[in-house]
Formats: structure tokens, sequence, C-alpha cells
């Protein structure tokens, strides 16, 4: 008797939380699947089973392919600039002795930034008529009338990725720093005595320390950069001529622009789907690493 | 001594680097809170100013007493602040059981929340707009607290998870020899220890609860109930933008979200590299 009450105790404790990711994760998801073999329609309540119409639909469409080729780059070098820009921030931050804890704090501060204000102090920033930058860069000759970054279809992809390692750097840098600093000092030493260049330190010593971390983190926010709808629809809403749609931002106009949520459905599975087999993949590689290095 | 000049001159590449990076990441913070206490007319005249010639508080009376705002920002503070306190208690405690009871599943805990992490959320919202419209929850604060938890949760539990793990089960059983109950010590006990985990996992929930835009936009169309986030989304779609008010609001909300990111910045990246990530 007493065994069972602790048991339904153990079982209240988690319970809540377990009945949260069911009802709000796993059951959506699977109704999201079930939806995307629907011709659902956001206002009317009828729909019928029209089995895998949607997906066909969705793959022969060019502005799919389109919206998911954007997706792809916008994430990719995203994902590089940020790990780039992190990583050697890390390593100086890491590399000085003085107002360590300023440069840090003054660093981190993007980070903090809501989307909206991202949004909002870059268009500020950049825009044509009022904007800093563009009248800076007109002022010193460097060009000849202001330019409008996130409406010429020249530049605004560049932009775009610019702000986002701007926003997206800190967090790669905090992570790498902590890793940094669990790399032992005494291999350090012992690799100089040895006459190792500061490059063959770096990559073997720094890179084996951190690669676990730098994997981890390369998957987890190419996984948000490639889900994230605010960033670029709050900056150029998808445009100029839908440059800028990656593929959340076209599933949010086919299901709520267009009305037709079967449709919508069928574009995040298969968003989904794509991002389940890259990150398999990824943590497959990542266990490999591991176990190399257990070995 | 000439070894130490070369160390430090040696190190003069990094302090440069940093300083431009430092420039780069404080500019837009810096730009929008100066050119927000600028006149209208200095705003459209003298773009590359830095310091306000004359300085206003026009734009904040007019974009939160006369645009309203302030009603939105009381709407996000509502929906992050019920967001945060149902949050925490419901993965204070999922954590504290995950951690003294069901420790092999907290061994796969990151498993499962890389997986919940790789839910488009732009996926969920198509379920939750329907729940949403045959619950009567669009427009509601609570339909906006729901869809919320779905984020909140799997990372608060993840959070504080690390956090309870650092509890000696010693001074827990202590207490249970002298009777305390399991939800006794849970609250009196372990969860006291833990307080500043607590604390920091509530504020990273409160900040991204009351900067979320995507569910906000889909499940709120009244403006009386919308939180900031959306109602700046929907001034800034009139006709001639205000950017002076735009400037305005947006210092009104980032300004808290930094400070209290800088306060609890060293749990937030404490996972990762700490090891508790495999």
């Amino acid at each position: 008797m007493h065994t069972r009450t602790h048991n339904i105790t153990r079982l209240l404790f988690v319970l809540p939380s377990m009945l949260v990711v069911v009802s709000l994760l796993l059951y959506p998801v699977l109704s999201s699947i079930y939806f995307s073999l629907t011709n659902r329609h956001l206002l009317r309540s009828d729909a019928e089973f029209i089995g895998i119409q949607n997906f066909l639909d969705v793959l022969a469409s060019p502005e799919f392919w389109a919206a998911f080729q954007t997706s792809i780059r916008w994430t990719v070098v995203s994902i590089a600039g940020q790990l780039l820009i992190g990583f050697l921030a890390a390593i100086a931050l890491n590399r000085i002795r003085h107002l360590t804890g300023l440069f840090r704090t003054l660093l981190i501060i993007p980070w903090a930034f809501p989307a909206i204000v991202i949004a909002f102090g870059w268009r500020w920033i950049l825009n044509d008529v009022y904007g800093f930058l563009p009248n800076l860069l007109t002022g010193f000759g460097l060009t000849e009338r202001n330019v409008s970054f996130l409406s010429n279809p020249d530049t605004v992809f560049w932009v775009v990725v610019g702000i986002n390692v701007w926003f997206g750097s800190p967090l790669f840098m905090v992570n790498i720093l902590a890793a940094l600093k669990t790399v032992p000092k005494e291999q350090f030493e012992a690799a100089t005595v040895d006459g190792a260049s500061g490059w063959q330190r770096f990559i073997y010593i720094t890179v084996p320390h951190v690669k676990k971390v730098v994997g981890l983190l390369v998957i987890l926010r190419s996984i948000w950069v490639f889900n994230n709808f605010e960033l670029l629809f709050l900056l150029t809403g998808g445009g100029p001529a839908g440059l800028t749609t990656t593929l959340p931002i076209f599933a949010y106009r086919t299901g709520w622009g267009l009305q037709q949520l079967g449709v919508a459905s069928a574009i995040t599975v298969l968003l989904l789907v794509f991002l389940l087999v890259l990150a398999s993949l990824a943590f497959r590689l990542l266990n490999h690493w591991d176990r190399k290095d257990a070995s | 001594m000439n070894r130490r000049l070369v160390r430090r001159l040696s190190a003069a590449p990094a302090y440069a680097f940093l300083t431009v990076l430092a420039i780069v990441s404080v500019f837009p913070l810096l730009w929008i809170v100066t050119s927000s206490f600028k006149g209208s007319g200095e705003l459209a005249n003298d773009p590359i100013g830095f310091w306000p010639t004359a300085f206003t508080f026009d734009h904040y009376t007019h974009v939160l007493f006369e645009l309203g705002v302030l009603r939105n920002l009381g709407n996000s503070l509502v929906i992050a602040l019920s967001t945060t306190v149902v949050t925490i208690f419901v993965s204070a405690t999922g954590a504290y059981g995950i951690v003294r009871f069901f420790p092999r599943v907290g061994q796969r805990l990151t498993q499962v929340l890389i997986s919940t992490y790789m839910f488009p959320p732009i996926l969920l919202a198509v379920p939750y707009t329907l729940i949403m419209i045959s619950l009567g929850l669009i427009n509601t604060y609570a339909g906006l607290v729901l869809a919320y938890l779905s984020f909140s949760i799997p990372y608060a539990v993840w959070m504080l998870t690390a956090f309870y793990q650092t509890v000696p089960i010693e001074i827990e059983e202590a207490a249970q020899v002298d009777g305390a109950g399991r939800f006794r010590v849970f609250a009196t006990i372990a969860s006291p220890i833990v307080a500043p985990g607590i604390v920091a996992t509530a504020i990273y929930t409160f900040i991204n609860s009351f900067n979320e835009f995507l569910f906000a936009l889909l499940f709120i169309n009244n403006s009386d109930r919308m939180p900031i986030s959306v109602a700046l989304y929907s001034l800034s779609g009139s006709e001639v933008l205000d950017w002076g008010a735009m400037l305005a609001a947006s210092v009104v909300v980032v300004v808290p979200s930094v400070f209290f990111f800088l306060l609890i910045q060293r749990y937030i990246a404490a996972g990762l590299s700490e090891g508790s990530v495999k």
C-alpha cells in the first residue's frame, strides 16, 4: 500500500510536464500530418481527405523550390558567419587579460534583442532617406546616392545575413569561450616547448577540445535559423520580389494569406522531415567523433 | 621585461578586433536610444548626428499614451507573467521528478528536448489555430499562454534538471527521516537550494514569451488585446511610418530585455559546455 501511494506521488511530479509535451507538441505534429492530407481551409470547417495531392502540388511548385533554396542559403551562410565571428571573438576574449568582462558584456548585447527591435532598429539604421548608414556612405562619397539596402535585389540577401550574423554570433562566442576554458594550459605549454607553431597548437589542441560543442551549436542553431519566421518577415516581409522568402514565410502566406491550411501543413511537414533527416545525419557524425575520441 | 612587452604587443590584434566588434554590437542599441530623444525635425534633417541637439520625450508620450501602446505593454506583461508562473511550477516539479525518480529518463532528456526543438513553430501554428478557433481562444490571453507553454516548458525542464542534479540527496534524506512528505521536501528543501537557477529560468522564460511574435500575430487580431510585439508591427503597417514613435516604443521594449538578459547570461550558456549534453 505504501509503495503504491509512493509511485503515484512520483508520477504526479512529472505528469504535468509530460502532459504538456504530449498535448502541445506530439498531438499537434500528428494532426499537422493529418491536415496535410486534407484540403482544409482556414475559415471552413469541412475538409476532405485528398491523399498526397497537397504534397504533389507543393513539390511541383517552383515557388516552393525557390523558398527551399533561399532557406538553405540563408541558413548555411548565416551559420557560417556566426560561427566564424563567434569563434574569433571567443579566441580573442580568451587571449586578452584586461577588460574581459566589459568586452564580453558588450558583445552579448545583440543576443538580447527581440526580433521586432532587431527589425526596426536595423530598418531605421538602413533607411534610404533618414538612415545613418546610407547617408554616411553617401557623405563619404562611397555611394553616389543613398542605397536602399533592404529593397535592392543585389544587396538584400547579404544585408539580412549580416544582421543575422550580428544577432547570432554572441551565442556561439559564449559557448565556444566556455569550451576553450576547458583546454588544459599544460598541453599548450608542452606543445610550445616542443616547438609547435600557433596554427599547429590550434589544430591539434584547441580544435579537438571544442569541436563537440561547436558541432552541437551548429546543429541547434541551424535548426533555429531554418525554422525562424519573424526575423525575415519583419525585416523584408520576404521581399523584394520574393528574394528572401524562406519556407516558414512561404508556409505562412499559403496558410494564412491564401487560407489553404492543408497545403500549408504539407509545406511544414516537408520542412520537418527535411530537418529530421539532416539532424539525424549530423548527430551520427557527432557520435562518430565521440567514439573516435573514446578509442 | 622585454618578453613581457612582446607578450603585451602580441595581444594587440585581439584588443583591436574586440573593440571593432564591441562597437558594431552596441551601436544599434545606442543609435535607437539617442534617436528616440530627437525631435521629428532633427530625425528627418540630420541623419548622421549622434547626440540630440534638443532632448524631447514627445515620442514616448505620443506612442505610450496617444497611440495606446501602454495598454499593449500591459498585455505583454500579463501574458509573459502568466506563462512564466505556469512554466516554472510545471517545469520545477517535472525536473525534480525526473532527477529523483526517473534518472534514466534524465539522461535521454537532451535528445527529447532537441527533437521538440526541431518542430517548426509554423508547423505547430496550423493545428494551434484550428484548436483556438474551435475552443474560442482566439484573441484571448489564455490561448496565447497555452501556445507559449509548448516552447517554454521543454526548455525550462532541461535547464532546471541540471540545477536539481546539484542538490545533495543526503539533505533530502535527513528531512524525510523527520517525516516530511515528498512535496514538502521538494518545496522547502530542494527548491530553495536551486533558487538562483529557478530565477534565471524564470527570467529567460519571461523574456522569450515577452518577445514572441509569430503566435501572437496569428492568434490575436484585436488591437486591445495585442501584445507589444504585434502592436508595433501593426503600427509599422500604417501609411506614413512615424519613426519617432516606433523608436521610442522599441527602446521601451529592448532596454529591459537587455538588462535582464545580462543579469542571467552566465546561467544560459552553462548547459552546452559543462557536459550536460550527451
